[in-house]
């Protein structure tokens, strides 16, 4: 998978924070997540199909994930309950998803399909890549704390490249 | 007015209550999924619907088609992640009357609902 597979994704985390929270998020450097790393406690998932096949996914410490959703709300940070929580994060990565989507489309590759989101609350669990899947994975930091994206294509996203 | 919220989050769910209540409009129902909205609707009495696109069980572009057979006025919009032109133009085609792309401003949901209930009229 090349770096730049993720810049839509980057850019779609960029917007998606300063349109619908008010808040600039500034990226760190990109890496490579390798197979065994912890991840932080709350990441909502959702998987894309179609042109290219693969994953993408946000990640947050509760606290961030907790103050994220609560200004997502308009609400005090203690008024948002777990449920809540992880129906923000899986509503964030939805639309971090979806503006990749249409990046990728508006560049004349095929159309890629997200499916609906899934959520993981705690970090006691590791994740294993199958063979050949690299996970890239985006730190960011911003006025509500940090998390990061991550991002992995099948068949390294050459599908989605050729159609570009 | 009446309106129907049909959003699998239950996050956005309230991010648009919020909103219509903003303009007055604080009688309103929820759906999480196309199929509840589609059944809601049945019910009677809406005068406006807000549907999201990617919904568990029937999504909102067929839950539009479905909505729109049964009554070809009332105010339909939708708000959904969904950004590609040709879906903007499909659910347009299929009758739905405005079409929000989530991430959206605070105030610009409730200006494009005001927009469509003036150009097409509320009940």
């Amino acid at each position: 998978m090349k770096v730049e597979y993720i810049n839509p994704f980057i850019a779609s985390v960029v917007e998606a924070l300063e349109t619908m929270l008010d808040c600039d998020a500034r990226r760190g450097e990109t890496r490579v997540v390798k197979a065994g790393e912890q991840h932080k406690d709350v990441t909502g998932l959702i998987g894309l199909s179609g042109a290219a096949r693969g994953t993408v996914a946000l990640s947050f410490p509760n606290r961030t994930a907790l103050q994220v959703v609560s200004r997502l709300l308009g609400e005090p940070a203690s008024e948002a309950d777990d449920e809540t929580v992880c129906d923000g994060v899986a509503e964030l990565v939805n639309i971090v998803a979806g503006g990749a989507k249409s990046y990728f489309c508006r560049k004349g590759g095929t159309p890629i399909e997200v499916s609906l989101p899934t959520v993981i609350k705690g970090n006691n669990y590791t994740v294993s890549h199958p063979t050949g899947t690299v996970w890239l994975e985006v730190p960011f930091d911003c006025a509500l704390g940090s998390f990061s994206l991550q991002v992995t294509f099948d068949n390294n996203g050459e599908q989605t490249r050729k159609q570009q | 007015m009446k309106a129907l919220v049909a959003d699998d989050s239950a996050v956005m769910r309230r991010i648009l209550i919020g909103a219509l209540s903003r303009l007055g409009i604080t009688e309103t129902d929820e759906a999480e999924n196309g199929e509840d909205a589609v059944v809601a609707f049945a019910g009677g009495g809406y005068g406006l619907v807000l549907l999201d696109w990617n919904m568990p069980k029937l999504n909102g572009f067929e839950a539009l088609k479905k909505i729109r057979s049964e009554d070809a006025h009332v105010p339909i919009i939708m708000v959904t992640a969904e950004a590609e032109k040709d879906r903007v133009i499909e659910a347009l085609k299929a009758g739905a009357n405005n079409y929000v792309i989530k991430p959206f401003k605070p105030d610009v949901i409730g200006r494009k609902i005001e927009e469509t209930l003036a150009r097409v009229g509320s009940k």
